[in-house]
């Protein structure tokens, strides 16, 4: 289908305008390829338009933290999305996976001495941490350790444990899809452990304080992440301790 | 169309879901005062811990108030909080794995029966110092919250007694499980002297009166049952 791909693009920058609501009517009526080329708003919204309302789409505490006006309309006319193969969005977009944010969450923890700005855990992702877990649990597997339950397992109870935890020292609360997308973001050093162990034994000296360090490293990161996001001042060191428990207990999978 | 409205009733179905678990969470924990108890910051935790250690140097031990409502534990190095046993008795638990791993006496199970048999000692302490306190019809404004979070002060030295044994062996873990006991006995003492015994006695004032010599006895009963904790529930970790 030639006419697929200009559809596809046409269809990227079309639809992802602001007040639409009239836009969507007419999509849902009319069935002609050519006629879906029409533009109702007749403006050509930027790339960063279709991040920001893909985003809207995906979470509904989101508030619109990034610069663009919504409109309630939107989250409803989605729902008339389906009508046809045709008027699917792309696959990416309907999962509510996004790339960029997803690679500005992994800088932010690969670097723990930066301070990090509050707002990056609005938008609760599970996308990024889910293909962390991925990874740990494939190098584990190349190290000769099956051990894809234990991984589940433990992230599982310490998601929880941290939320009971998080919810009764600070202020204002959280919700468990923060702190899974939060801790999931932070055993990316872990991954980085683990993928050693493949090429080096970790049981002596070194091992032990590689680990250590990892340890530190994840924990100070997740603190970090949640100290600037629930605007908890003076309490970093104290929500790194049980992060620091959590990953050593994942570190300890790793070791031994 | 069918399937919006199925989504529609999934995520309403969701959230009535979460709100029911909201409402009765409220009747089962307190929330509200439990935040009070977790409303602490690294320097108090810093402070307390060298209190647990060193309690002899501190001369002030009274809680202050504000308005006829306790501090939050951020401004008062006195009042208790939960973070610490809570953490502490975490910390134990795994303390306990790693010392049963060196020993190779490590199992998942072994793990979970240790936690259980702590939580149950703990639970059995506090329900006998509330007992103990409802038959000497002791006027204290001491909450249950707040027994389980002195009993929880004793892990503190359980763990630093744990990890110096794995260090340095029994005569280690002897010499400071003893320093670790009788800081927590005069640690218990000095806190709870201010809360049970009244206001005259605990201002050093010798008070006559066979109330006033009870409500000592159960200090101190309270007090030495700490170590008699610490050292029980330890001693079989090190071998």
């Amino acid at each position: 289908m030639s006419n697929f791909e200009q559809f596809h693009s046409d269809f990227y920058q079309s639809s992802y305008t602001i007040d639409n609501q009239e836009g969507y009517n007419s999509y849902g009526s009319n069935e002609n390829l050519c006629g879906s080329r029409k533009n109702p708003t007749g403006e050509r919204p930027q790339a960063g338009a279709f991040v920001t309302s893909e985003m809207l789409l995906s979470s509904q505490s989101y508030t619109g933290q990034i610069l663009q006006p919504i409109c309630s309309p939107d989250t409803l006319s989605h729902l008339s999305y389906t009508n046809g193969f045709d008027e699917e969005p792309p696959l990416l977009e309907e999962l509510g996976i996004n790339f960029d944010h997803i690679w500005q969450k992994t800088l932010t923890v690969l670097n723990p001495m930066k301070p990090a700005d509050g707002s990056i855990m609005n938008e609760t992702d599970l996308t990024g941490p889910m293909v962390f877990c991925l990874a740990l649990g494939a190098t584990l597997l190349l190290a000769g350790k099956v051990h894809f339950g234990y991984v589940y397992g433990m992230s599982a109870i310490g998601c929880l444990a941290m939320h009971a935890l998080l919810n009764l020292m600070s202020v204002t609360g959280v919700s468990h899809g923060c702190v899974a997308s939060v801790l999931g973001y932070c055993l990316l050093p872990m991954v980085i452990l683990s993928g050693s162990a493949v090429v080096f034994s970790l049981q002596g000296i070194l091992g032990t304080l590689l680990a250590l360090f990892i340890v530190g490293w994840c924990s100070l990161s997740a603190s970090k992440i949640f100290t600037s996001a629930l605007a908890m001042e003076g309490q970093q060191l104290l929500i790194a301790y049980p992060c620091a428990l959590l990953y050593g207990l994942f570190a300890l999978l790793t070791v031994f | 169309p069918v399937s919006s409205l199925a989504v529609a009733y999934g995520t309403s179905l969701a959230s009535q879901g979460r709100d029911i678990v909201d409402r009765n969470i409220d009747r089962l924990v307190p929330v509200g005062r439990l935040k009070y108890y977790f409303a602490v910051d690294t320097v108090y935790v810093g402070r307390k811990l060298g209190l647990l250690v060193f309690p002899f140097m501190h001369q002030d031990w009274q809680v202050r108030y504000q308005q006829d409502a306790p501090v939050a534990p951020r401004f008062d190095v006195n009042a208790p909080d939960l973070y610490i046993p809570v953490m502490a008795f975490i910390t134990y638990v795994l303390v306990a794995g790693l010392a049963l791993g060196t020993q190779n006496r490590f199992s998942p199970d072994s793990l979970g029966l240790q936690a259980s048999s702590a939580l149950a000692w703990l639970i059995v302490e506090v329900l006998a110092i509330l007992l103990s306190l409802y038959l000497v019809t002791v006027n204290t404004d001491l909450t249950t919250i707040d027994l389980i979070a002195f009993s929880g002060y004793k892990y503190v030295g359980m763990i630093v007694g744990l990890v110096s044994g794995l260090l340095f062996g029994k005569t280690g873990y002897y010499v400071v499980l003893g320093w670790c006991c009788i800081s927590i006995f005069v640690f218990m003492i000095k806190t709870l002297r201010l809360k049970i015994l009244s206001e005259a006695a605990a201002e050093g004032v010798l008070v006559r009166g066979a109330k006033n010599q009870l409500r000592m006895y159960l200090t101190m009963a309270i007090a030495a049952v700490q170590p008699l904790f610490m050292y029980w529930l330890t001693y079989h970790l090190i071998r």
